[in-house]
């Protein structure tokens, strides 16, 4: 031993910022080979950005990137795949409609020698491949519109396998997968450590990086906290570095409650195929009710359906006692109904990512602020301002896209668009998916604090622990029923999760 | 609350590349025929104010067409039935004649405009297709109309007024040109039906969910942009003082290309009305600087399409570099 190696990726000095905020601030970050380095963080704290300088995909503002101790720039993705740094991408990156072998090849098929594409290689080469990743049972001629989420993401997996990387990155690759992928996804990962690989692995899920990384880092505002060895920390003192203070009371206590509240929103039996069996609901003055269950049980559709984005939902809907059809979002809108939804999908469907912060956060409410047919500019602004105040949105210029806020903050501003309507009925869906911890629980306060001020909540969301925590009353949906009201002290884990499998049914037949 | 407001309203005043690179084109085109006709000719044409003026009171015509085009494109949508349109509505006007021959050449580009909104916004039938199919339709029924025979193609009195003739020594087709676009360039910044449409353009399905009526906010779009093929249609009429069959083909590409040269994303969502005045003045002159130097018709059109492909390239290369 005269000398330890270089490392295969050393990054010194990294700072880069998107309009005025800040992503990255004089990082220095180190990967070496047969090890499985974790990159923790809130949303928002540096890691894909971090991620994609590596890739090629993002150049820093400042600060230099070195391979096996040779400095690099690279100016696009393809030159750093040919320096061995090869990255999987959060969202999927296949083409629904070709071929797995056609699209693990997609940028390198195999060639016959007269330059045309050798299919019978590429195949076996995909077999090969999907037989490393320990899926040998994925057809490479099946198209991949076919192929269930979690198979998909194996594909993913070979095709970057494929690519004979040196260095690996895993964004979230484990987020659609199943428990028995996520086993397979394992091994390879401790295959290719063995193999020498350097491997990237950023995750939320805490008891995955137990399973896999030998080493941590944790960014914060775009800053390395700490890197440290496996075991090292606890995970709450893991958890207390991410968001830099204490992790406790994330919940807003919840109101004392004599007689139940006048009902703002009634929804008597309501169908639609497919997904909804017969929902009622009743969601009073004040309240934040939970919409729980596994998922894919009718809940999107609910929400959907009461904001008249869906044609043909039987049954009937009454607001404050009245009778309404809503036909569509502008319906839903006015100001006898005064209703709003946060969107599944932030990006397209609560944003329009190109278009300003100001103007995405005056998109449902200009009409209030139209004279005859002139937008009145100081009135917007002045909404804009005291929006961005109120919600503590960070936002460097207010003229600059939506898309270069962090997504937290993005979430506040479709959050910010509506409360400009002045909602009595807010419907949520997951709105804190995907979103840092810090945000997650001002949302948790906005809520309670809308409910206190008169707003009827309803909140869908997949984490169990902020209908327990949010909620003074949980309907558990199933096939498209309400199976189970929870209400106070009802609404605990196993509750939840015994009516979301549907288990008193199920014992009773 | 200062700051926030004049942050809020700060992209409209900045100006962006697109229309720096087309007034520098617009300048080297000057510069090259300037060049041509000082050695040929030894005068300065293309610098005169009697040329520009002229030019101008041609170009007002593509101005007018282009701008209806902008706002489809600026959904996202195109409309390829623009040619037709002007063609019906002047051949339609004439036919009839008088103060209600202009107003059925209006209520025409009213029709189409309505009739390509319901199947673009409602039936959801892909605009490329619908428009394409609406363009062949309004031929079919101008042949038919005019039969064997030619009826009526002498342009009415409004139409000579607007197209051809001038007050002072500005052409009426340039005031048109000038109303039109202050018009639209009011509709896109100060409405609200402005802002939805770049809000379709850029992720209809969010504008939708924001409850802004998307369907009605397209149907306006493709109603602007007839309305305009008809009054240029028509005004086109006036000037060369007759309506006559597929008047309006060689305005479908360059109204498109002014739209796109002036920055406006052919996706959507994205561009100001300036950058397609900024492509319309550029290609009037780039087609009159062609002419002049007496070029012959198959290299005209060579030129004419590199120059575009050109100046496309430079725009989409400083685009990527921005990011």
């Amino acid at each position: 031993m005269s000398l330890t190696p270089a490392p295969l990726l050393e990054m010194r000095g990294i700072s880069k910022s998107y309009g005025g905020v800040k992503a990255l601030t004089d990082v220095d970050f180190v990967a070496r080979r047969g090890e499985i380095h974790a990159v923790l963080g809130e949303n928002g704290a540096g890691k894909s950005t971090l991620i994609k300088i590596a890739a090629g995909v993002v150049t820093p503002d400042t600060g230099t990137l070195a391979v096996d101790g040779a400095p690099r720039a690279f100016a696009s993705p393809q030159e750093a795949t040919g320096a061995g740094i090869v990255c999987m991408f959060q969202e999927l990156s296949l083409l629904p409609d070709l071929s797995v072998a056609d699209n693990i090849f997609i940028t390198s098929p195999p060639r016959t020698r007269l330059g045309l594409i050798d299919r019978r290689a590429q195949r076996r080469r995909a077999e090969e491949l999907l037989a490393r990743v320990g899926c040998e049972d994925i057809d490479p001629a099946t198209r991949i519109r076919d192929l269930p989420l979690s198979r998909r993401q194996m594909v993913e997996i070979a095709k970057a396998v494929g690519r004979d990387p040196a260095l690996l990155i895993l964004d979230e690759a484990t987020s659609a997968l199943t428990a028995a992928d996520v086993e397979k996804v394992y091994t390879i990962l401790h295959k290719l450590r063995a193999d020498g690989l350097a491997l990237l692995y950023i995750s939320h899920r805490m008891h995955e990086i137990e399973a896999l990384a030998d080493t941590l880092s944790v960014f914060r505002n775009g800053r390395r906290v700490d890197t440290f060895a496996k075991g090292a920390h606890s995970d709450d003192a893991i958890v207390q570095m991410m968001i830099g203070r204490e992790f406790a009371n994330v919940y807003p206590a919840k109101p004392k409650r004599a007689a139940p509240p006048p009902p703002v929103l009634q929804a008597d039996r309501l169908t639609f195929s497919p997904g909804l069996n017969g929902v009622s609901l009743t969601v009073g003055k004040g309240e934040i009710v939970g919409i729980g269950g596994l998922d894919g049980q009718g809940q999107r559709e609910l929400l959907l359906a009461l904001f008249g984005v869906l044609a043909g939902v039987g049954g009937t809907v009454k607001i404050d006692g009245t009778a309404r059809r809503i036909g569509s979002p502008a319906d839903a809108k006015r100001p006898e109904i005064g209703m709003a939804l946060i969107p599944e999908d932030r990006k397209t469907e609560g944003l329009m990512l190109p278009m300003s912060v100001a103007e995405n956060i005056t998109a449902a409410s200009l009409g209030a602020v139209t004279k005859g047919v002139v937008i009145d500019r100081a009135g917007e602004a002045d909404n804009v301002g005291r929006m961005v105040k109120e919600m503590q949105i960070k936002v460097g210029d207010l003229a600059a896209p939506v898309a270069t806020l962090s997504g937290g903050n993005q979430q506040k501003v479709v959050i910010a668009k509506w409360l400009l309507t002045k909602p009595k009925i807010i419907l949520l869906n997951d709105p804190t998916r995907g979103i840092d911890v810090g945000t997650k629980e001002e949302i948790y306060a906005l809520l309670r604090r809308l409910a206190d001020e008169g707003a009827a909540v309803v909140l869908y969301t997949t984490d169990y622990a902020e209908l327990i925590g949010c909620c003074d009353r949980v309907l558990v949906m199933y096939e498209g029923r309400v199976t189970a009201e929870l209400t106070g002290e009802a609404i605990t884990e196993t509750n939840i999760v015994s009516a979301a499998l549907n288990l008193a049914a199920e014992t009773a037949a | 609350m200062t700051s926030s407001a004049t942050a809020a309203r700060k992209p409209r005043f900045t100006v962006d590349l697109p229309i720096v690179i087309g007034v520098v084109f617009i300048a080297l085109i000057l510069a090259v025929g300037t060049l041509y006709t000082l050695k040929t000719q030894g005068t300065a044409t293309f610098l005169s104010p009697n040329y520009l003026v002229l030019q101008l009171h041609s170009g007002a015509f593509l101005g007018i067409t282009a701008a209806g085009m902008m706002m489809v494109i600026l959904l996202g949508h195109i409309d390829l039935s623009v040619p037709w349109t002007m063609t019906s509505g002047a051949m339609i006007a004439t036919a009839i004649g008088g103060t209600t021959g202009d107003l059925a050449g209006l209520g025409l580009g009213l029709a189409v405009g309505l009739v390509n909104g319901f199947g673009v916004a409602f039936l959801r039938v892909p605009s490329m297709i619908f428009t394409l199919g609406m363009n062949t339709v309004l031929l079919g029924l101008m042949v038919m109309l005019t039969g064997g025979h030619a009826p009526q193609s002498a342009a009415t009195d409004m139409m000579t007024f607007l197209g051809a003739e001038r007050t002072l020594g500005v052409p009426h087709s340039v005031v048109l040109w000038v109303l039109v676009s202050a018009a639209l360039v009011f509709v896109l910044t100060r409405t609200a039906l402005g802002r939805y449409m770049y809000a379709i353009g850029n992720q209809e399905a969010a504008a939708y969910l924001s409850g802004v009526k998307t369907r009605l906010v397209i149907m306006a779009a493709f109603l602007m942009c007839s309305l305009c093929a008809v009054i240029a249609g028509m005004s086109l009429a006036g000037y060369s003082a007759r309506a006559f069959q597929a008047m309006g083909d060689q305005y479908l590409l360059p109204s498109i290309a002014a739209v796109v040269l002036g920055g406006t994303t052919i996706l959507g969502g994205q561009g100001r009305y300036s950058g397609t005045v900024i492509g319309v003045i550029l290609i009037v002159l780039l087609q009159s600087v062609l002419n002049v130097m007496q070029m012959e018709e198959a290299y005209r059109q060579i030129i004419y399409g590199v120059v575009i492909i050109a100046m496309l390239l430079i725009y989409g290369r400083q685009r990527t570099a921005h990011r």
